[in-house]
């Protein structure tokens, strides 16, 4: 569908695990794509953008963009951008579009966890990031779902037919890979090691957001915030509800990103969610 | 271009002028002993490469405040010859002590004194690198790995006897369990007579000023029993009234600096205090010193210059400064134009010596420890911590607060938590920099710069001056 005025603004959030875009028009988001990343993240960013093209007849690539700005860990890595923002602003910008009353996010990606508290105008007031070890994070869980023969998706789901939980004690991912192998091999329920690995990540993330401060309403954005079992385990340890966002939202970067493209832009219309 | 040759000219003069206080120590105390110590002492080859501190701090900088850096460096370097004069020309007066007791009182005594937590903060300085050897030889002989790496860097500095022969050693119970613990590792190694300065808890209340100040007493009597060292009264006192002398120019440079735009900031400020005032307070050379900072500064003002060529934040350092990342406030500079005011351990509330009498004089002294950076910070109530930081915010007008978040300090690491808490309520921006001390295989120089990006893009929301941004 073209836009009006055939101005369009993108966003694109090369991360780690994968590549996202989303492509704004005047109005509203127009078209999104996710892909796996690839090992050059210039590359990452071309092919989503491409993908998220195909869907807008009359938009051939990224030179047709009225600005796009690039986010994610690999930003610095798209040429063709024409700024780069954080990754945690990013998010919040998509966040506090989507929902306006959420004041702390968890964003639990590939190689990272980080914690984002918002003010009532949806700036941050304060952040905190793990970026230093991969326990609690969507490579840990890619790696716990290859000990159990199963897909991520499967392995997401495994955790909520369990009746208990048994503690993953190591916080170290290593350690943690060979403490549910020897779990296994004492044939405890698989269901019940899963719960206890979606606590152990669950705790994880509930440590890093004590530290920039824990108010409702939170929501997760990131990869992982398609992990059933990893959602249920964190509502649990918060002891609130996690909310929904109307949005994808691992699509939260590079929303933002597209929203921050726009007022880069100049564009002043009103933005509108299309749900 | 101008300031490119102003600046080699400024480095260059500053340059011969540490050569020229080096060279001739060399000389006096011989090639051979030189090269023999060299030896004995490894660590003195890095002392050797002390200049380097000319560059990182003076790199960029506006004339005056690259001046005043360089007389603040080459201050440095007269206190180091100083220090080891004493090491090697004294042996049979010296004593070594922790860096939280009374150094005023030593000299007083004409002892001579090496500080032995020296090394693990001025090496890293002039090299990042210096003290992970010493960090490994602690923890191969058994310390924990998870205590502070300063302790760590000064047991590993005995433990491979690299540390002048002393008579007598001199420690606390400040400022931390590790540090006091790690008294007792070197006690045994040396073998040392060794003096415990009590130092109580209750440190506002006017009982334990009384006892600190018998423990002051008793310290004196004990060194003038195992040392040659006697108490010279009135040399106390012309130390303590030097000292005074020292503080007054100190609070006119904080005057200055509470100024927006600061004429005089960064170093001159805190890198002074910390070196004069916990080495060699109460020294003619080290008042001149403080005198010359604050001439620069003045004339700065009157010409409406600032320190920092565009301050556009101005921040509050809190914790030990980045010692293995020593330069982290010029490149903050030119980053992002922020401005290093003030910090935890420059600002002193209770910094004047009353010195009518003997006991007034001791009274003053223990006063400074027991109030002193870090002493209060890391001991009472989380009231000395909360209130100093918010004072000091108001009082120099002040945007940002960046704590030092060394991984190896429980107590400030317990505290950070409310200290979070209390900055969102102020809405005063916190950035706690997760690093180590001593030793920068934990987070790195990149590291420690990629947690700053991420704080002034995300909450100041500003980006780097340094980088240019692509075009639209």
């Amino acid at each position: 569908m073209p836009s009006s005025n055939g101005r369009y603004y993108a966003g694109c959030d090369v991360g780690s695990t994968t590549g996202k875009a989303v492509i704004l028009d005047e109005n509203k988001i127009v078209s999104s794509a996710i892909i796996p990343a690839e090992i050059d993240p210039e590359q990452t960013a071309r092919s989503v953008l491409s993908k998220a093209c195909e869907k807008i007849s009359g938009l051939m690539g990224t030179n047709d963009f009225s600005y796009l700005v690039g986010t994610g860990y690999g930003r610095n890595e798209v040429p063709f951008a024409n700024d780069n923002v954080s990754e945690i602003s990013c998010h919040a910008l998509g966040v506090h579009f989507c929902d306006p009353t959420i004041k702390t996010i968890v964003d639990i990606g590939g190689q990272d966890v980080k914690g984002i508290s918002l003010n009532d105008d949806g700036s941050i007031l304060e952040f905190a990031m793990n970026d230093k070890c991969a326990a609690g994070t969507g490579r840990f869980l890619e790696m716990m779902s290859k000990i159990f023969r199963m897909d991520l998706e499967a392995f997401s789901s495994l955790s909520l037919e369990a009746k208990n939980a048994i503690p993953v004690t190591s916080q170290c991912s290593v350690f943690a890979e060979t403490e549910v192998i020897s779990l296994l091999s004492k044939r405890k329920p698989p269901s019940e090691i899963a719960a206890g690995i979606q606590a152990s990540v669950a705790k994880r993330s509930f440590t890093l957001l004590k530290r920039v401060g824990i108010r409702p309403k939170i929501t997760v954005t990131g990869g992982c915030s398609k992990n059933k079992g990893l959602l249920v385990a964190l509502q649990k340890r918060l002891r609130m509800d996690i909310t929904p966002l109307p949005v994808d939202p691992q699509l939260m970067g590079a929303l933002g990103a597209a929203i921050m493209a726009r007022r880069k832009a100049g564009s002043i219309t009103q933005l509108t969610i299309n749900r | 271009m101008k300031n490119k040759i102003l600046y080699y000219l400024v480095y260059s003069q500053y340059w011969i002028i540490t050569w020229m206080k080096i060279i001739p120590f060399i000389l006096r105390h011989g090639l051979y002993d030189t090269v023999r110590d060299l030896r004995r002492y490894p660590w003195l080859w890095i002392m050797l490469k002390v200049n380097r501190l000319l560059g990182k701090f003076g790199k960029g900088r506006s004339l005056r405040y690259q001046q005043a850096v360089s007389i603040l460096v080459s201050g440095i370097v007269s206190g180091v010859t100083d220090m080891l004069g004493n090491i090697f020309f004294k042996p049979d007066r010296l004593i070594i002590h922790e860096d939280m007791v009374p150094p005023e009182i030593f000299k007083a005594m004409g002892l001579s004194t090496f500080m032995a937590e020296l090394n693990g903060i001025m090496l890293p300085m002039i090299e990042p690198h210096a003290m992970e050897q010493y960090i490994d030889e602690s923890e191969n002989m058994g310390i924990p790995p998870d205590i502070c790496s300063l302790p760590k860097s000064t047991m590993g500095l005995f433990l491979k006897g690299q540390t002048p022969p002393a008579k007598a050693m001199v420690t606390s119970n400040l400022p931390c369990d590790a540090g006091m613990n790690s008294y007792a590792l070197i006690e045994q190694k040396l073998k040392l007579p060794t003096f415990r300065l009590d130092i109580p808890y209750h440190f506002k209340d006017e009982r334990a000023l009384n006892y600190f100040t018998g423990e002051l007493r008793r310290m004196i009597t004990w060194l003038e029993e195992n040392t040659p060292g006697k108490m010279d009264w009135n040399l106390l006192r012309q130390i303590c009234e030097e000292r005074n002398r020292m503080v007054e120019l100190e609070m006119e440079l904080w005057d200055l600096a509470r100024i927006r735009p600061a004429p005089i900031a960064g170093e001159a400020i805190w890198l002074a205090h910390m070196w004069f005032f916990n080495l060699f307070p109460g020294t003619r050379q080290a008042t001149n010193i403080f005198r010359k900072i604050l001439d620069l500064g003045k004339q700065n003002l009157a010409q409406g210059i600032s320190a920092v060529k565009n301050e556009r934040f101005r921040a509050l350092l809190w914790n030990p400064p980045l010692t293995h990342f020593i330069d982290l406030f010029n490149w903050a500079e030119h980053a992002y134009g922020v401005s290093l005011i003030m910090d935890s351990m420059t600002f002193n509330r209770l910094p004047f010596i009353d010195t009518a009498s003997e006991e007034s004089m001791l009274q003053g002294l223990a006063l400074n420890i027991m109030n002193g950076p870090m002493a209060r910070h890391t001991r009472g109530p989380a009231e000395n911590y909360m209130d100093d930081i918010f004072y000091i915010h108001k009082q120099f007008d002040l945007d940002m607060l960046w704590v030092a978040g060394h991984i190896g300090c429980k107590n400030t690491q317990a505290l950070n938590g409310i200290l979070r808490e209390k900055c969102r309520e102020a809405g005063l921006p916190l950035l706690i920099i997760d690093y180590d001390l001593s030793d920068p295989r934990i987070v790195p120089r990149e590291g420690i710069i990629n947690q700053i990006d991420h704080f002034m893009e995300n909450i100041m929301k500003t980006k780097r001056l340094d980088q240019k941004t692509k075009a639209a």
